[in-house]
């Protein structure tokens, strides 16, 4: 069967904004949302390895991490909102045959997340009435929310590499299927690009973490005992050095091991090949700032050169990732040819609404700024 | 159809979305309505200091947080998931109509949700001003996002002028927008006061700080009451006559809004002589009883709303088996299965033989062995019926509804449903393919029951 029979028309509507102006908004959006992201997804897992086999400093740095956990999985979620929202505008002729074949683990998501989020908050209630002897039953539930988190993005990887994998949806279907109507079941293992990916996003989840690590001890961390900064320093550097290892050898595979050899060839030319290379050493960057940290000392503009570096490493990501899905799409259909028929005061509406909202949160944000002067000074 | 049809056994993948959707609204009134009761709440307690009010109210706020922000958040998020999967012709209508209605709700729900974890966190260290706008800054933007949302699927129900123009605006301001905007905002209040009864009769233990939450959270009931009544009698003023003979002509729905409306009337009478007039009276049996009750009525509400569209997903514009309405007299020309991307890549690749210059021939569909027949049948059935039909067993499995029917009558509803029932769509296939659907379906059909005496001819 030929692959490209399965992807439907074209929505009369065409698209409401430019597909600049679509994918310019998803690229950013996801940018976002891994920031919040990486540190759930890579924080709990070494929250409760560190509670298990921390010893004091680690167990300290455990529940750092796990406190403003809360509050970091609520932004996440929100953020993820936007990225999804314009893959839908601009990917719908194969975002909803993916997610449809692999709708029961995609759907499955919601309750996974669910559970995760108040098992962190489980947690979190007990490092608030417990302190450093969390009961057992409680690190059996983060183990769990660990656990949940790397799921749920298994199947994320999933439904993004099926996405792409149009190849792959004849097979899948007519396996899985009754009538014509898939059962929902399917997962796309067999896709050589699933597993790099995965493990990819988790490496570069453990090396956002460990930014926020030394983030955390130099700004919110000064009620900690002197040593604990060091030693948070030196943990991050730990994380931070196995997700960069862990990073290069999945990248390598992803690349060198996955990619057909137009695509490769095609990220590799031109102005293309210092993306591609930007995308590849760029989690170098704030590893050595790590690495110089530990062994300078940490300082609150140190901490934030090295947030600010971590942004730009996921965002060459997400520029990367994107030029790659649509290349990896482009045999099947080009989405940037859609008509285009332009909502201009919704979308000047939006924007303005954008503007203003941004204004509140900074306004809300510099009260906060206020109190913390006040109650240091 | 132009994506697959999801099959979920028993169920019916659509009835996911119904289920998500009732336990999204449940709690995202309460996360409209109780925003502003903490707003208004903070506000009159720091006015007259009244301390214990006030840790009342804080600790309200984590709950407050624990349900609207983890739960309602991500079965909002769940609603997107499902109506993807289980409806995805509509969704990618709707979102393509309305990508900045949704853009513009999400710019709130950051604001919600940052000025909510402020408003938590830092209570007692920002000043009472401060911290009180910042109850308002979550109140406002959480009703602007059940203004932006309820525009969206008030379209779904009547979509007023967009069949012509075309345009957002069109959409959005459709005639069910504002009834609805009503009846929601009414739907906030009074929930609210629910969850705020629900929750005080277990957390407030001084009884003169019960009495005072329970007659001032009366009031907003009250309103909430007289809102939900108004806004639906203009929801139903404003319905189009197929959503209001569906309403008039199926018992359930019937029994359902007089259920809806005496539940409403009730709890206004009830929270009147109750926590208005007597707010001792106000139990944890009680504050039971009225959440019970306020929960029944909003899943109605959900369900009848949600009930009455049929056939449509999006009234005019997106049928529930997910095909255009407009494109109907085209289907009927040149096939349900040639319509559908999936079917008749199905087609193509098990009975190549009936293609013909790559078209599906329906002639040649007849001429296929009859097993083959009725499993085409089966696809014609999953893909035009099953969104709102189970098969052999489950909801409103069809081998039930045609129970003991002769193939007649059975043929007579596979070629015109929309006469059999003006809430199913129209046949949107050729007389052949009807033939195969009807074949399917006796094949499933269930005998008559055995043993029914009716008197003997003699
Ligand atoms: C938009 C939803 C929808 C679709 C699509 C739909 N139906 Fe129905 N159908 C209904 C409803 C609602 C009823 C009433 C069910 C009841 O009374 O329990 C009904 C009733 C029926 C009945 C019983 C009729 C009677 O006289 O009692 C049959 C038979 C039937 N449908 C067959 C079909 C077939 C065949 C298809 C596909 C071609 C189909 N339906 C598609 C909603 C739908």
């Amino acid at each position: 069967m030929d692959p490209t029979t399965l992807i439907g028309p074209s929505s009369p509507l065409g698209y409401p904004a430019p597909y600049w102006f679509l994918i310019t908004f998803k690229v950013l959006g996801f940018t976002l949302h891994m920031v919040p992201m990486h540190i759930w997804y890579a924080g709990v897992l070494l929250a409760m390895l560190l509670q298990w086999r921390g010893g004091e400093v680690g167990r300290q740095l455990s529940r750092r991490l796990m406190r403003p956990m809360p509050i970091l999985i609520a932004l996440g979620i929100n953020f993820g909102i936007v990225p999804l929202l314009f893959t839908q505008v601009a990917y719908y002729k194969v975002f909803y045959p993916a997610t449809i074949l692999m709708a029961w683990p995609w759907v499955s998501i919601i309750v996974l997340l669910t559970l995760a989020y108040y098992g962190v908050y489980i947690y979190v209630a007990g490092l608030r009435t417990e302190g450093a002897t969390i009961a057992r039953w409680r690190q059996a539930v983060g183990w769990v929310t660990a656990a949940f988190f790397l799921l749920i993005g298994f199947f994320f990887s999933n439904a993004f590499s099926l996405m792409t994998n149009v190849r792959a949806w004849p097979d899948l279907w007519l396996r899985k299927s009754i009538g014509g109507a898939p059962l929902g079941t399917a997962l796309n293992t067999e896709d050589p690009t699933l597993w790099p990916r995965w493990l990819m996003m988790f490496s570069l989840a453990l090396t956002t973490t460990a930014v926020f690590i030394i983030v955390d001890a130099e700004w919110f961390a000064p009620q900690e005992r002197p040593n604990y900064r060091a030693a948070a320093r030196r943990a991050a550097l730990m994380i931070s050095t196995i997700g960069v290892i862990g990073f290069a050898t999945t990248g390598s595979w992803y690349v060198f091991g996955t990619w057909p050899a137009e695509l490769r060839e095609s990220m590799f030319r031109g102005p293309l090949r210092a993306l591609t290379g930007l995308t590849a050493i760029s989690p170098g960057i704030p590893w050595l700032l790590i690495l110089w940290q530990w062994r300078k000392g940490g300082t609150r503009a140190r901490a934030v050169a090295t947030a600010v570096a971590q942004v730009l490493v996921l965002a060459f990501n997400a520029i990367s990732r994107q030029i790659v899905q649509n290349a990896e799409l482009g045999q099947f259909l080009d989405v940037t040819v859609e008509p285009v028929r332009l909502q201009w005061s919704p979308l000047i509406l939006f924007l303005l609404l954008f503007a203003i909202g941004l204004g509140v949160v900074a306004w809300m944000l510099r009260r906060l700024k206020a109190i913390r002067t006040s109650e240091s000074g | 159809m132009h994506y697959p049809w999801w099959y979920v056994p028993f169920l019916t993948s659509p009835m996911l979305i119904a289920i998500i959707s009732v336990l999204h609204v449940l709690v995202a009134h309460y996360a409209v309505g109780g925003g502003l009761f903490l707003a208004v709440e903070t506000q009159y307690a720091y006015r007259y200091n009244h301390r214990e009010y006030l840790a009342y109210l804080k600790e309200h706020a984590w709950f407050f947080i624990l349900i609207t922000v983890v739960y309602g958040a991500i079965t909002g998020v769940g609603i997107w998931w499902t109506i993807g999967v289980a409806s995805p012709l509509a969704t990618q209508t709707l979102i393509h109509i309305f990508v900045f209605g949704w853009a513009m709700e999400y710019v709130f729900f950051v604001l919600e949700i940052v000025s909510a974890f402020i408003f938590y966190y830092f209570w007692g260290r920002l000043d009472p001003k401060t911290h009180v706008r910042i109850g308002w800054i979550y109140a406002g933007s959480a009703w602007m996002s059940l203004v932006l949302i309820t525009g969206i699927t008030a379209f779904m129900l009547n979509s007023g002028q967009w069949p012509e123009e075309r345009t957002f605006w069109a959409g959005f301001l459709n005639p069910q927008f504002v009834p609805q905007v009503f009846a929601r905002t009414g739907g906030a209040f009074l929930l609210a006061s629910l969850y705020v009864y629900l929750h005080a009769t277990f957390k407030a233990k001084d009884p003169a700080l019960r009495d005072l939450i329970a007659a001032r959270s009366a009031r907003p009931a009250l309103l909430g009451a007289l809102l939900i009544i108004l806004g639906g009698i203009g929801w139903y003023l404003a319905l189009p006559e197929s959503a209001k003979a569906a309403l008039i002509a199926a018992s359930t729905l019937n029994i359902l809004v007089v259920l809806i409306f005496a539940v409403t009337i009730a709890v206004f009478f009830m929270l009147y002589l109750g926590p208005y007039r007597n707010p001792g009276w106000l139990s944890p049996g009680f504050a039971i009883l009225f959440f019970t009750f306020g929960l029944v009525a909003i899943t109605t509400g959900e369900y009848i709303r949600e009930a009455v569209r049929k056939p449509y997903i999006i009234y005019n514009v997106v049928l529930g088996n997910q095909v255009y309405a407009e494109k109907v007299p085209e289907l009927r020309r040149t096939g349900y299965l040639e319509g559908g991307t999936w079917t008749k890549a199905w087609v193509a690749h098990h009975y190549p033989q009936v293609l013909n210059n790559d078209r599906i021939d329906p002639a040649q569909l007849l001429a296929l062995p009859e097993e083959d027949q009725v499993k085409l049948g089966e696809v014609l059935f999953l893909y035009h019926c099953n969104d709102c039909h189970a098969g052999r067993r489950g909801f409103s499995a069809v081998a039930q509804l045609i129970r003991g029917w002769t193939p007649d009558m059975v043929r007579t509803v596979v070629e015109h449903p929309e006469k059999a029932h003006f809430f199913m769509p129209p046949w949107a296939g050729t007389p052949e393919e009807a033939e195969l659907l009807t074949k399917y379906l006796l094949r499933i059909a269930h005998p008559r029951p055995a043993g029914m005496y009716f008197g003997e001819e003699k």
